[in-house]
């Protein structure tokens, strides 16, 4: 091992990346990390990184973010001139591609007004899509002669809109490092995107994920103490026990409520697969589940008996036979058909919870019509299954955002957490 | 003790390990801290401390964690009834102040594991298994244990440990653990073994039964974990149980029927063994068709 000094003020700098990566490092962690690296020595890469790994990641998803600093700081010589090779090598590729783009993209002879991420986002297209966006100016082309700046204006929009969703694919095309995980992966992937075969474990995962829920409440609730009165009968017979001696004072239990929740649950085309995942988390909390009512929803709205919420078979041939699967989504004429109930399905004391993806008819009428629940009910809560990140680009969510607390629930770990708010 | 006699104590306990186990636990050993193990149920969590108890020479004391665990349980409780008697016995006769005094001595203290592990004159290794289950009030009282090395006890005060214990958590991910314990803990995350690991696993444990069986289990048990449909995957545990109980009805082949006969011991419940009567997992991998049952590692 050579100079100390300097192995030890890499292994400063790699904590300090660790910590830009999200990961709690403290100066005791790169202390330890010191004393096990002047143990083991830096003679066997693997083994280094394993030790390191003991020392600074205390979790499996803290493990998958080490190792991925690790192989990038890390690195051995030749594995460091390859990549710099290559880098040189897609850096010019690049270069090449973005000159090609600046030619395709021209209004009237002039470079179009993109931002340099929009035209990367240009460059990454595929060729097929490319071709059908230059397809679509030479189509217009003639227009340009007549009203040039129309046109420009035109071009700039569709192209923008059209960079912009192809972004956002690529952002959900993207996974993290705990997506990949083979045990919890599918936490934190998106709903709409699992397949057939990955039902079973979501719903082994839901199950799991609910029985923990369902514990933790159970022990606040026995940490939750005592109502402050004292229970003279129980007292009295446990003293007799000891003689007569009052050796612990029995105090009488808090009663618990449980919650009352109203479930409207979308299941128009694209909503169903989420819904059904939403429902069984809802179902399988002890504290909501016997006293909530289900409602289904696309253009008109049904309500959905707890038999037919049992498993997914049932579920979904329960939403088939209602005759509201896979039509459009009027979310103002269910809210106000359960506004409008008798007896009344909200009060103050119950939840309103919808699940949808805020895409609707007639929204000037959902919007009066969840105002006029948000009265009626003593809380309401949003579920999405659209990732945050996109809210700002869709118009609906943000409108609906604003008169009530959303929460983004697009992978089953954000609708766990959604759930465990459900019980507070 | 260094990584290369932690090796061999752990070769002469005939456990099966891959360098990975073997760096983390000598890390987990060189800086005292103890090792938090979490995995799926049934990967071997709890016998890393059975092992390590018998690399380091050491007793093993286990405390099982379960919901509503409290200090009562886990860590000391007086012995109220011995209490009483003696208070019966020298009434009037001490002053009440030397009385009182004397209720709360070692005498009348009964030690449950973790202060058993921390009063013990010879170092032992204390598991502290599915810490999962416990409450999150019962995790916040065990960071004065493992980061000071102490307990306090109202009546008599702080307690310093005799000797250090070597402490080991597992944990089933049944509920996150707070950030607070994690940060004290060395951490390992184990996976089920793969295809040659799980062999080795058999021969070592079972050398008497015959190593095509072995493989020919191995291999099954590798396909149902890596059916999607299997809910509940086979534990190592479950494993050994069947090939020995394949061996015990005198099977030297795993048909199709002897998987029939012998199913309830690898799989626990109804749905898993309706999937394994639409799934062939007795027949050969198919990148090597032609194989009677070999590792494929």
């Amino acid at each position: 091992m050579g100079d100390p000094g300097i192995y030890l003020e890499k292994l400063a700098l790699f904590s300090r990346l660790l910590r830009q990566e999200g990961l709690p490092v403290s100066p005791r962690e790169t202390a330890d990390a010191s004393r096990v690296l002047m143990e083991f020595g830096l003679g066997d890469r693997e083994q280094v990184k394993t030790a390191l790994r003991t020392v600074y990641a205390s979790s499996r998803q803290e493990q998958l973010v080490f190792d991925r600093v690790f192989d990038g700081f890390f690195i051995s010589e030749e594995a460091m001139r390859e990549q710099a090779r290559q880098r040189a090598r897609q850096e010019a590729e690049a270069a090449q591609a973005r000159e090609d783009a600046a030619k395709d993209l021209q209004v009237g002879g002039e470079p179009m007004d993109l931002s340099p991420e929009q035209m990367d986002t240009y460059v990454s297209m595929p060729e097929e899509a490319r071709q059908k966006l230059r397809r679509f100016m030479e189509k217009y082309r003639s227009t340009a002669e007549r009203n040039p700046e129309l046109y420009s204006n035109f071009i700039h929009s569709v192209f923008t809109k059209t960079l912009l969703e192809q972004q956002l694919l690529m952002e959900d095309a993207g996974l993290g490092a705990e997506a990949a995980d083979p045990e919890i992966g599918l936490l934190f992937r998106d709903i709409s995107q699992f397949g057939d075969h990955e039902i079973p474990k979501a719903i082994s995962i839901i199950q799991t994920v609910s029985r923990q829920i369902n514990g933790e409440l159970t022990a606040k609730r026995k940490r939750s103490g005592h109502s402050g009165k004292l229970d003279f009968r129980r007292t009295i017979r446990k003293g007799l026990e000891t003689g007569g001696s009052f050796y612990r004072l029995h105090y009488k239990k808090k009663r618990h409520r449980r919650k009352r929740l109203v479930v409207l649950c979308d299941v128009s085309g694209s909503m169903v697969q989420f819904s059904e995942f939403a429902l069984r988390f809802i179902q399988s909390l002890n504290q909501v589940s016997e006293s909530s009512r289900v409602f289904l929803f696309s253009e008109q709205m049904t309500e959905a008996d707890a038999f037919s919420l049992q498993n997914m078979d049932l579920f979904r041939s329960h939403v088939r036979d209602s005759g509201v699967y896979g039509k459009g989504t009027d979310l103002g004429s269910a809210l106000e058909k359960i506004c409008a109930m008798e007896p009344a399905a909200l009060n103050s004391s119950t939840t309103l919870l919808i699940l949808s993806d805020t895409k609707t008819i007639d929204q000037p009428r959902a919007v009066a019509a969840l105002q006029n629940a948000k009265r009626q009910s003593g809380r309401v809560l949003w579920l999405n299954p659209i990732p945050e990140s996109h809210w700002q680009h869709i118009r609906s969510v943000q409108v609906f955002s604003s008169l009530c607390s959303m929460v983004s629930c697009s992978t089953l770990g954000s609708l766990a957490a959604a759930c465990r708010k459900l019980t507070v | 003790m260094n990584l290369e006699e932690l090796k061999q104590k752990m070769d002469e306990a005939k456990y099966v390990y891959d360098d990975t186990l073997a760096t983390v636990l000598a890390v987990a050993l060189k800086l005292g801290r103890p090792l938090l193990i979490e995995g799926a149920a049934g990967v071997g969590k709890t016998e890393i401390a059975k092992v390590m108890a018998h690399a380091l020479d050491r007793d093993l004391v286990r405390m099982q964690c379960y919901e509503g665990l409290d200090e009562s349980k886990a860590l000391y409780e007086w012995n109220y009834q011995k209490q009483l008697l003696a208070i019966q016995v020298d009434m009037g006769r001490t002053d009440s102040d030397e009385l009182t005094r004397g209720l709360f001595s070692d005498e009348y203290l009964l030690e449950r594991p973790l202060l058993k592990s921390i009063r013990s004159e010879r170092p032992v290794v204390l598991l502290i298994d599915e810490i999962d289950k416990a409450d999150e009030e019962f995790e916040a009282f065990l960071l004065e244990l493992l980061s000071e090395m102490q307990v306090s006890i109202p009546e008599v005060g702080t307690i310093k440990a005799k000797t250090i214990p070597f402490v080991v958590l597992t944990s089933n991910r049944a509920r996150p653990l707070s950030e607070a314990l994690r940060r004290r803990c060395a951490y390992l995350y184990i996976q089920y073994p793969d295809m040659e690991k799980e062999l080795a696993i058999l021969r070592a444990k079972l050398p008497h039964v015959d190593d095509r069986l072995c493989a020919q289990v191995a291999l099954a048990v590798q396909k149902l974990r890596g059916s999607e449909a299997i809910l509940k995957k086979p534990s190592i545990a479950e494993t050994l149980d069947w090939a020995a109980a394949l061996d015990a009805l005198g099977i030297r082949e795993l048909t199709p029927d002897a998987l029939r006969q012998t199913a309830g011991f690898i799989l626990k419940n109804s749905e898993d063994l309706a999937v394994l009567e639409q799934t062939d997992v007795t027949a050969p991998h198919e990148h090597c068709g032609h194989c009677g049952g070999h590792h494929h590692g």
